[in-house]
């Protein structure tokens, strides 16, 4: 799973560090060495792994610590707060209310995983006692309405869109018009894949965003993504103000460092990673857990109290 | 002015001193191009290994030194050491004067949304260019919408290709649920039997590290007899990208290996194009094709001094 080798290994060199017998300076910077490489093999920014490795130099500040002190613990703490940074934005997510209409639109990057997700997260939704439905708003893509179509079908779940309109802003509002008027309290609006390159697709985003005021927009991440990562997702934080991120693919072996920077990038919070083609390959996420989980140190939650 | 002269030492044998600092440069740039650590690291061992020992011309400093010897580097990667020539190859085996004539076949494979069904499309229109008549052939049966997606495909390709009196185009499809392998299969006979040129087969996305999935590749390859087995990679992805390009070479049973990488999406990441690099590095299979967008036009060969560039600059 993402993030599990990473974990692993930063595990490994924090606890080879602390187990040495001398706990050196030279020791300390191995370890450094040692997890920011690990951090540049999961894709993590670049220029973050260096902030990332000056912030722990920083914060431990070897050569001035008094002989005293717990050095290990320190040393911990350091490089678990330094990691919980780069996915805690401290943002909270939308939270969606019944009896009204909650909508939401996907945006992201082609292939990315969002016509796949749509579904995941009305079925997610529904089984919790939402009316939910899916509108198509991806004219561009051959067989979109159709693979939307099937999804819904199969999940059981109502959806709209048009073979024919070339205009997505046009059927996203039409869709949504039409689910708010039929009372559904869910109504998850799919668009094309876009990339930051071409500001006719970011315009387009522009409009469908506008036709439709949704209550909340998710920016939908693959966990292959590498260094294009910060630059996209900030593109697109900068035109569509995304609220939550959805990291799917995470059932592959990729790391997922390139979509962490997204986060840390953005501040935006992470509320879901999609675990496999399937319908019910959803998990929910939250980023204290997950981290204590990534580090395999189930102590590690009880040092942030101290 | 003193930093300019320190680093220009004409005339000096270079230490593995000399080049620790300036090589860390190097890797942190090709990492921020999105070529993964792995090759990163092996290419700036390969520029050490050349370069300790040697003596620095008049006036050159050790950037440039180093400069020129991973531009070389690159440019040995990516320039393939078989001909590409795809087009010779068909006709070597597709037209009337062949001996054994039969339609020459090529399968497109790839992980999850990386651009097979699209980039297989733009295949097929530079083939329709080039006026071969072609079969295309749906054997992505699980995920929704992949059959109505290649209907789409085929339906503007042959109303484009009527348009300008280019090949012939046909879909073969027998909707979802069934066994790749088979249908693959019968699309290739199908096409015998119809004297199509070519049969451009799609197949589902699949992760690299879902073995069951994976080996089903075999079959499917022992089944269609591709003449060639293109992969899709994605100028997107980071890291990932080294054991997709391993997984897939490997997955095809003893003695078959990929024959090329199509690498989409290139025009999403501006000159990082360091997946290029990172593919060929982990298999030695060249590049036959870019993506660089979403309409039929989008496909290009690779030029290796223009991407060396975009990796350097
Ligand atoms: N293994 C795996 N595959 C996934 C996951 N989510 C989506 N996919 C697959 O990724 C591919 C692309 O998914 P889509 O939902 O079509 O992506 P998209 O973002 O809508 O693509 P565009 O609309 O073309 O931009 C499909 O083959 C999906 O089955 C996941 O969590 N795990
Ligand atoms: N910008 C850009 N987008 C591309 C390129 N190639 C493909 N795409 C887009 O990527 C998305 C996914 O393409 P598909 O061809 O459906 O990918 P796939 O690999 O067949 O996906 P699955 O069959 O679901 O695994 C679509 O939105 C395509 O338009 C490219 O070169 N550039
Ligand atoms: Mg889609
Ligand atoms: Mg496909």
């Amino acid at each position: 799973m993402v993030l599990q080798d990473l974990g692993r290994r930063i595990n490994a060199a924090v606890s080879d560090l602390t187990r040495s017998p001398n706990l050196d300076e030279k020791a300390f910077d191995g370890m450094i060495k040692e997890i920011c490489a690990a951090l540049l093999e999961a894709d993590v920014n670049v220029k973050l792994v260096g902030t990332l490795r000056k912030s722990i130099k920083h914060i431990v500040n070897f050569k001035d610590l008094p002989p005293a002190v717990n050095k290990k613990r320190l040393i911990q703490k350091a490089v678990y707060d330094e990691l919980v940074k780069l996915v805690d934005p401290h943002a909270e997510p939308f939270k969606p209310k019944k009896g009204k209409p909650n909508v939401i639109m996907f945006v992201g990057l082609q292939g990315a995983g969002k016509t796949t997700t749509c579904t995941k997260l009305a079925r997610h939704y529904q089984s919790r006692g939402f009316k939910a439905c899916l509108v198509c708003a991806d004219t561009f893509r051959a067989g979109a309405f159709d693979q939307l179509k099937q999804n819904a079908t199969k999940a059981k779940i109502p959806y709209f869109g048009s073979l024919t309109s070339t205009d997505p802003a046009l059927v996203a509002a039409e869709g949504v018009t039409k689910f708010k008027k039929e009372r559904f309290e869910i109504i998850i609006v799919d668009t094309s894949g876009r990339h930051r390159q071409e500001k006719d697709l970011f315009d387009e985003m522009t409009q469908i965003q506008s036709a439709i005021s949704p209550d909340q927009t998710i920016m939908v991440l693959d966990a292959t993504i590498g260094q294009q990562a910060e630059a996209q997702s900030k593109a697109f934080k900068e035109t569509a103000d995304y609220g939550a991120i959805i990291i799917t693919k995470t059932d592959g072996h990729a790391a997922g460092g390139g979509a962490i920077s997204a986060v840390a990038a953005t501040h935006t919070p992470i509320v879901f990673i999609g675990t496999g083609e399937h319908m019910l390959d959803l998990e929910r996420f939250s980023p204290q857990p997950f981290i204590s989980k990534l580090l395999g140190m189930g102590d590690m939650a009880g040092l942030v109290e101290h | 002015i003193s930093g300019l002269f320190r680093n220009v030492v004409g005339g000096k044998v270079l230490t593995k001193a000399d080049l620790q600092k300036p090589m860390r440069g190097i890797e942190e740039h090709l990492l921020n191009k999105n070529i993964a650590r792995e090759a990163a690291v092996r290419l700036c061992e390969g520029v050490e290994r050349e370069l300790v020992g040697v003596k620095t011309g008049n006036f050159e400093s050790v950037d440039a030194v180093i400069r020129k010897s991973l531009t070389a580097s690159l440019t040995k990667i990516l320039t393939p050491t078989v001909s590409l020539d795809l087009l010779g190859s068909i006709k070597s085996v597709a037209s009337p004067s062949s001996l054994n004539q039969r339609p020459y076949v090529i399968s497109i494979v790839g992980v999850n949304g990386v651009g097979k069904s699209t980039n297989l499309s733009k295949l097929a229109f530079y083939l329709l260019q080039n006026n071969f008549n072609l079969l295309i052939a749906a054997c992505d049966t699980f995920r929704s919408g992949a059959v109505e997606q290649l209907r789409v495909h085929a339906r503007n390709l042959k109303e484009l290709s009527q348009r300008e009196s280019l090949g012939k185009v046909e879909l073969y499809e027998k909707g979802y649920g069934k066994d790749a392998a088979n249908i693959a299969k019968d699309a290739v006979a199908y096409a015998k039997q119809m004297h199509f040129d070519v049969v451009l087969i799609d197949t589902a996305g699949r992760r690299h590290n879902d073995a069951r999935l994976m080996s089903s590749l075999e079959k499917f390859a022992a089944f269609a007899q591709p003449d060639k087995i293109l992969m899709v990679g994605e100028a997107l992805v980071g890291s990932d990208s080294v054991a997709q390009a391993r997984s897939f070479n490997e997955a095809f049973g003893r003695g078959r290996r990929l024959d090329g990488f199509i690498i989409s999406k290139c025009d999403t990441v501006g000159d990082m194009r360091g997946t290029l690099v990172s593919m060929v590095h982990a298999t030695g299979i060249p590049v036959l094709f870019l993506g660089v967008g979403q309409h039929y036009g989008d496909i290009r060969t690779l030029n290796v001094k223009s991407t060396v560039d975009m990796l350097m600059s």
